[in-house]
């Protein structure tokens, strides 16, 4: 996911300008994460789970995953797995940061946690010599907005059971969503050819792990096609 | 009910997978950094399984009643086409769920 991130930062202070940075990321968070409490408590889970996960995960489009995985009661090994498809793309975004991450260790190590698609491109268009402080109290702002989210939802989720089929759609919405946002950054329709043509040959192969399969497949695609494009 | 036990154990590795890929490039930036394939497939594949994820999920609700794939059809659409207008994750995402919640529910009426 990817919010609107050029909203100029405020001049008057640091706290209001942390706020105003933040303030994109906590109008997605807040009501998403609110929607992903609501669905976690909804499919069966005790509302504490919730934010339990927010903390620990703090990864959206993979906390929406979970929900029917865990209502379908599948292995842990195939959610940690599905949890690193899902996934993958942050490997590339820290490449990035590399240099820009402060260097004290419990500092970095909680950024490099906080490091969602949205924290990720704030953090990408701040200004040079933003302190140190500064980007970490906006990280776990961010977060902060995450939790808020998921608690509100799961103590709604809690007090009323409401049956409306279709609302597992949010999980298709985030992924249409994240995919536009990958398109937009790449200006090239190979990888999506690539991936439908994968899903196409898989899926008669095997509906059970056709998903599996067409990553397998595109993986191997995007390889050889890496190794043509080196000339 | 989802047990929660189970429910922790799942969390917890969840947690750690993302955690362990979030801080991947941190601990091996310079063998990252020295392969041109993995410089490639890193611009390749995040389209990619994204791409994959919408396919299969939007798949997987059009098997779960007899009017699919119609409704998940015009709300991924719906989804794209806000998106890449007035990239505003939350009204996509909300405009698309809503649609697609309406247009079930008649549908399968």
């Amino acid at each position: 996911m990817q919010t609107a991130t050029d909203t100029q930062p405020a001049r008057s202070g640091p706290a209001s300008s942390l706020l105003a940075l933040s303030a994109p990321v906590a109008m997605g968070y807040v009501p998403l994460g609110a929607v992903f409490g609501f669905l976690f408590v909804q499919a069966g889970a005790a509302w504490w789970l919730a934010p339990l996960s927010s903390l620990l995960v703090y990864a959206g489009a993979a906390q929406y995953m979970m929900i029917p995985m865990l209502a379908a009661g599948l292995p842990v090994g195939t959610i940690a797995l599905a949890t690193l498809v899902v996934n993958l793309r942050h490997i590339f975004y820290g490449l990035s940061l590399l240099d820009s991450l402060p260097r004290g260790r419990l500092r970095r190590a909680y950024l490099v946690f906080g490091l969602t698609d949205e924290t990720y491109s704030i953090l990408t268009t701040l200004p040079p010599g933003t302190s140190q402080r500064q980007i970490t109290l906006l990280v776990l702002l961010n977060q902060g907005w995450w939790v808020l989210g998921s608690t509100l939802g799961a103590l709604i989720g809690a007090s009323a059971q409401v049956h409306l089929a279709g609302l597992d759609f949010v999980l298709a919405a985030l992924f249409a969503v994240l995919a536009v946002e990958q398109w937009r950054s790449r200006r090239h329709a190979a990888p999506i050819w690539v991936a439908l043509l994968s899903y196409a040959l898989a899926y008669p192969l095997t509906q059970r792990h056709a998903l599996v399969v067409a990553i397998a497949l595109s993986i191997a695609a995007g390889i050889l096609l890496a190794e043509r494009g080196r000339d | 009910m989802i047990d929660a036990g189970y429910a922790i154990t799942a969390i917890a590795a969840m947690g750690l997978v993302t955690y362990a890929l979030r801080a991947l490039p941190f601990v091996a930036a310079r063998w990252l950094q020295s392969r041109p394939l993995v410089q490639r497939l890193g611009r390749f594949l995040p389209s990619a399984i994204m791409t994959l994820l919408l396919v299969h999920s939007a798949r997987g609700l059009a098997q779960e009643h007899p009017a699919g794939p119609w409704p998940e059809s015009l709300a991924v659409a719906l989804v794209l086409l806000l998106q890449w207008r007035w990239r505003n994750p939350l009204l996509s995402i909300l405009a698309g769920t809503a649609v697609y919640v309406v247009t079930r529910h008649f549908s399968t009426a």
